[in-house]
């Protein structure tokens, strides 16, 4: 013990300080490097794409985004058409895919046995690696003849005609407001029952709900859905460029989901279950709040995929400048028309397709925006 | 052969107290895997029942049979039979929501929801039960006074479980507990995160719960099972070893094991 404790080791801790301080100081400054790397790079991509659509977006001001007259011949650009297509494929892909990403994720992390986790897991993440070129040819030898002699015809005849015969009104009418009635119903015994018990509560929350989702349904089924589902069956269009794309961002919100479920605590849902809930209950007061931002990270990670999606979207969409609000007509999106027509573009023509590049930019910022901020009111709601 | 159990059973325990749960030779596996070995005790009513013994001896196991929370996992079968007031619990006739509603349980590390302190005790309540907004009030504040917790949260209720101190956090998830009025609750290890401030109301609380209902607890810590129980079961390797009044096991233990481990000469 005496020769352990007798005399200090001389150490040359100045030195080893010094190079301490210089090898941290390289690394933080390597590290901001890469960081400020990717700024820039952001940066310069999007001045660079205004500066070439500086043309006409000084040509045509602010008509370059509320016309929807393209026409290259005259040197008509408007870029509603695309705008509004890519906002719409895109948001009938979330519709799609948001639902049935849940079940996945779900059925794997809670459901599934053991065995099957790994090999649909990774199934999944394999439909991710397809190239959407892949996707865009399955689509247009695949999916669109199935949709024009299918999906379509019976779309147009049960929901296209705005004025159909009595029994076909009927049944709509019912069918909407009885599915209307899922979230209505709740919704006014929730806000009653402060005032009302028993029989009362339900008869009038019955009354109120079947009331609204009735009207709901009117409105619905004679002038929404007929608009929107008004046309020939083409096949082609934004209603199956929609699905399509619905399909390619799945497996990214899917894999998203099934991640963060994962990260639950099991004594969370154990104490869940403990006071009696269903396997549904604790995913969704449990799982789904606790991991909500990752969640909608997750979804605005497969938006953000499909507002930019180019190759698959240009194959089915069937290009069209035309903007009509049926999703059964072909419209057009962003980057198809890019990748439709940089090749023959020239002068005003080039710069307009540039200038649609720079949209995309900040469409897909502001959508991103708007999930930063849902975030944020989220967080605040729940006193965090 | 229910006498001759019962008879057994009695003379392991030397119970006074009615049986709330009568454990009859329950047998535990881990994906084949032997975690208890035929467990026969009788859990007395209204009484604090400690399981002491040291990790991996099964005792944290035997207490997740009694509410059949071990279902929710693949792979893991409970054998035997255990009796909650003549009902064999481990029948899959049983309903798993009734049972929950009778044997509530409290978890090692606090686990408040990621919600408002209120919704945290009311969760529970509507799994179960229709109430209207003024009952729900009073449910949970009642819930919340047995916990001990009210007088500090009664400002707070809308804000955030997860803004509590850990000790709080743990009354909370009590308080959720007791909120559906369970006959019987477990607590796995409840106060094995808190600090001695904390753990000592936790156990000032288990004191007074045990008027109302039978408590099962189950601790790495002796200090805490000799000062908050009156009945110590002692488990070792998947068995039963000793089960008797606390003092006596504390004091004078009947088998060498036991007084080799409550010594502290091994564990």
């Amino acid at each position: 013990m005496s020769a352990l404790s007798a005399e200090p080791i001389p150490r040359d801790t100045e030195h080893r300080s010094r190079t301490d301080a210089r090898h941290d100081l390289i690394f933080r400054l390597a590290l901001r490097f890469c960081a400020l790397l990717v700024l820039a790079a952001l940066l310069g991509a999007a001045l660079s794409t205004l500066w070439g659509g500086r043309d006409v977006l000084f040509h045509d001001g602010l008509h370059f985004l509320l016309s929807s007259d393209w026409n290259p011949v005259e040197n008509q650009f408007g870029a509603l058409a695309p705008i509004v297509g890519t906002l719409v494929t895109s948001l009938i892909a979330l519709i799609l895919a948001v639902p049935v990403s849940f079940g996945i994720a779900l059925f794997l992390t809670e459901i599934a046995p053991r065995w099957m986790r790994g090999p649909v897991g990774a199934a999944i993440e394999l439909l991710a690696a397809i190239p959407s070129i892949i996707y865009g040819m399955w689509g247009l030898f695949v999916f669109v003849p199935f949709m024009s002699t299918y999906v379509e015809p019976w779309l147009s005849d049960y929901f296209g005609d705005a004025s159909p015969s009595g029994g076909v009104q009927a049944v709509r009418l019912v069918i909407g407001t009885l599915i209307l009635l899922i979230p209505t119903l709740p919704m006014f015994y929730g806000a009653l029952h402060r005032w009302l018990h028993g029989m009362a509560l339900t008869a009038t929350a019955l009354v109120l709900a079947i009331s609204l989702s009735g009207a709901l349904s009117y409105v619905l089924m004679f002038s929404v859905l007929p608009n929107l589902f008004n046309g020939p069956p083409l096949g082609l269009g934004l209603l199956t460029a929609g699905i399509v794309l619905a399909v390619m961002i799945l497996p990214f919100i899917s894999s998203v989901m099934r991640e963060v479920f994962q990260t639950v605590p099991a004594r969370l849902k154990e104490s869940s279950y403990a006071l009696g809930s269903t396997t549904w209950e604790v995913v969704w007061d449990i799982v789904l709040p606790y991991t909500r931002s990752a969640v909608i990270g997750g979804i605005f990670l497969g938006l953000g995929r499909a507002l930019g999606e180019t190759m698959a979207v240009t194959f089915v969409l069937g290009n069209s400048y035309n903007l009509t609000a049926s999703l059964l007509m072909p419209g057009t999106s962003i980057s198809s028309s890019i990748a439709n027509e940089f090749n023959e573009a020239v002068g005003l023509h080039r710069s307009a397709l540039i200038a649609l590049g720079f949209l995309l930019f900040v469409v897909t910022f502001i959508v991103l925006l708007i999930a930063r901020l849902m975030l944020r009111q989220l967080a605040r709601k729940e006193g965090r | 052969m229910n006498d001759l159990a019962a008879a057994s059973a009695a003379a392991l325990t030397g119970a006074s107290a009615p049986a709330k749960l009568k454990v009859r030779d329950v047998h535990f596996y881990y994906n084949g895997y032997q975690a208890l070995k035929g467990i026969n005790m009788d859990i007395p009513e209204k009484q604090v029942t400690a399981i002491i013994g040291p990790s991996g001896c099964g005792k944290s196991t035997l207490l997740r049979i009694f509410n059949r929370i071990y279902a929710i996992y693949p792979k893991l079968e409970a054998k035997g039979s255990i009796e909650l007031d003549g009902e064999n619990i481990l029948d899959p006739a049983y309903s798993m929501n009734r049972l929950r509603t009778k044997v509530g349980m409290v978890f090692q590390k606090p686990v408040p929801f990621p919600m408002t302190i209120f919704e945290n005790v009311a969760y529970g309540i509507r799994h179960h039960e229709k109430l209207s907004r003024a009952d729900m009030e009073i449910r949970v504040e009642q819930a919340l006074r047995s916990a001990a917790l009210w007088d500090e949260v009664k400002d707070k209720l809308k804000q955030s479980a997860l803004g509590l101190s850990g000790g709080q956090q743990q009354r909370l998830c009590i308080a959720r507990g007791i909120a559906l009025r369970p006959e019987v609750l477990l607590l796995d290890e409840p106060t094995s995160a808190l600090d001695p401030i904390a753990t000592g109301r936790i156990e000032q609380l288990v004191e007074e719960l045990k008027h109302e209902y039978t408590i099962v607890i189950v601790t790495h810590n002796m200090q805490q099972a000799a000062r908050v129980s009156d009945r110590t079961a002692f488990m070792y390797m998947g068995d039963l070893i000793e089960f008797d009044n606390t003092e006596k096991i504390f004091t004078k233990p009947g088998k060498k094991q036991t007084e080799d481990y409550i010594t502290g000469r091994f564990g």
